[in-house]
C-alpha cells in the first residue's frame, strides 16, 4: 500500500476524536473522545438500536436515554483520578440564609455566556464572535480570564445573545431559561417565594482559564456583590 | 463555577448552584456548599426548551437547599422529557 493511501485510513480513535472540535465538532457528542474503541463501538451498537426502535415508534426516549447514560459514562472518567483532578478542596465554605428566603434579594449568574446585543464582551477584541469561531478558539478561552457580562432582568429577550464554545448551546438559544432562567426567578418573586430577584443578572463563559477565575476573577466578583448592597443570595447556573 | 461559588461564599454570601448529572461529581470534589443535580444532558440544565413547568421546578428545588446550613447536595429525580412527553 503506498503511503498516501496509509494516510488516508481514519482510524476508531480518530473517528472518535473528531467530534471533539475536529472535522465533525459536535459538542453534544465530544465527550466521544474518551471513550475506548470498544465502549464506542457499544455506544453505536446502542444508539442505532435505538434509533431503528425510533422509526417504528416515533418515541425519541431511548435515543436520548442513550445518548444521555454516555454523556455521564464518558465524563466520569475525564477529571481523572481522585488525586488529578487540579480543583479539589476538602472544606465546604458556606453561609446560612441571614433572613427567610422570602426576604432575600437573589442575584442570578450562570456561566452559560450570555450577553446583551449591543454589549458583545469581544473575546481577544473580536466583534461579533459566531459560535463557531468560539469552538473553534476553545483553547484560547481556556487560557484566559473571563470577563462578566451584565444583563438587565427585563431584557426583550429578542436583544439576548449567547455564544460559548464549551458546549451545545442549541437548546439554550432556543429558550434561554434553560440556562438563563431570570423570567423563573421574576415569577418566584412576584409569587413571594423570594424577596426580589436583582435587576442586574451576570454571566461569563465557564470555558476560561480556571487558575485565573480561582485566583483574581471569582474572588473580585465576590467582593462586589457581597459589598454592592444588591445581593442576600447568589443562585448560580454552570453550563 | 465552582470557584465562583467557593469564592462568593468566602465573602459571606449563601449560594446554590445547579449541575447536570454528567458533572454531578463536581460540588463534591470541589467542596461546594449547596448543588441540584438534574438528570438532564449537557446544554439543557433546567429542562428542555419550552418546558417551563420543569424549568421552574429544578429553580424552587434548587432554592429549598437554601435552608440548609451544612453542605447539601441532592439529585433533582425525574428525567429528562422533550416535547413528545409532556
Amino acid at each position: 500500500m503506498a503511503d498516501d493511501e496509509t494516510d488516508d485510513i481514519e482510524t476508531i480513535e480518530d473517528l472518535r476524536k473528531s467530534f471533539w472540535y475536529g472535522s465533525r465538532s459536535n459538542l453534544s457528542f465530544k465527550y466521544l473522545k474518551d471513550l475506548s474503541d470498544a465502549e464506542f463501538g457499544d455506544f453505536l451498537d446502542e444508539l442505532l438500536t435505538e434509533v431503528s426502535s425510533m422509526i417504528d415508534s416515533g418515541d425519541p426516549t431511548g435515543v436520548i436515554d442513550t445518548a444521555y447514560r454516555w454523556q455521564i459514562q464518558a465524563y466520569a472518567g475525564h477529571l481523572g483520578g481522585p488525586n488529578d483532578f487540579p480543583h479539589r478542596f476538602d472544606d465546604v465554605p458556606i453561609n446560612p440564609l441571614p433572613k427567610p428566603l422570602s426576604e432575600c434579594r437573589v442575584t442570578l449568574l450562570t456561566s452559560s455566556g450570555h450577553f446583551v446585543e449591543g454589549d458583545d464582551p469581544k473575546p481577544f477584541g473580536v466583534e461579533s464572535m459566531t459560535q463557531a469561531e468560539a469552538e473553534a478558539r476553545i483553547g484560547e478561552f481556556l487560557k484566559e480570564a473571563p470577563s462578566l457580562s451584565s444583563i438587565p432582568i427585563d431584557i426583550d429577550p429578542a436583544d439576548l445573545r449567547v455564544r460559548h464554545g464549551g458546549y451545545p448551546t442549541d437548546a439554550v438559544r432556543a429558550d434561554h431559561q434553560v440556562g438563563f432562567p431570570i423570567g423563573h426567578l421574576a415569577d418566584l418573586a412576584a409569587d413571594g417565594v423570594i424577596g426580589a430577584l436583582n435587576p442586574t443578572a451576570y454571566s461569563f463563559v465557564g470555558a476560561a482559564s480556571q487558575v485565573r477565575l480561582k485566583r483574581k476573577v471569582a474572588p473580585e466578583w465576590a467582593d462586589r456583590l457581597s459589598s454592592d448592597g444588591t445581593t442576600d443570595v447568589v443562585f448560580l447556573v454552570p453550563l | 463555577m465552582g470557584h465562583v461559588q467557593r469564592a462568593i461564599e468566602e465573602a459571606g454570601l449563601p449560594t446554590v448552584s445547579i449541575y447536570v448529572r454528567a458533572f454531578g461529581h463536581i460540588p463534591e470534589l470541589m467542596g461546594l456548599s449547596r448543588s441540584l443535580i438534574t438528570r438532564h444532558p449537557m446544554g439543557r440544565t433546567l429542562g428542555a426548551p419550552g418546558d417551563g413547568k420543569r424549568q421552574r421546578a429544578v429553580v424552587e428545588a434548587a432554592l429549598a437547599l437554601l435552608d440548609s446550613s451544612s453542605q447539601t447536595i441532592v439529585e433533582f429525580d425525574e428525567t429528562y422529557r422533550t416535547g413528545s412527553d409532556r
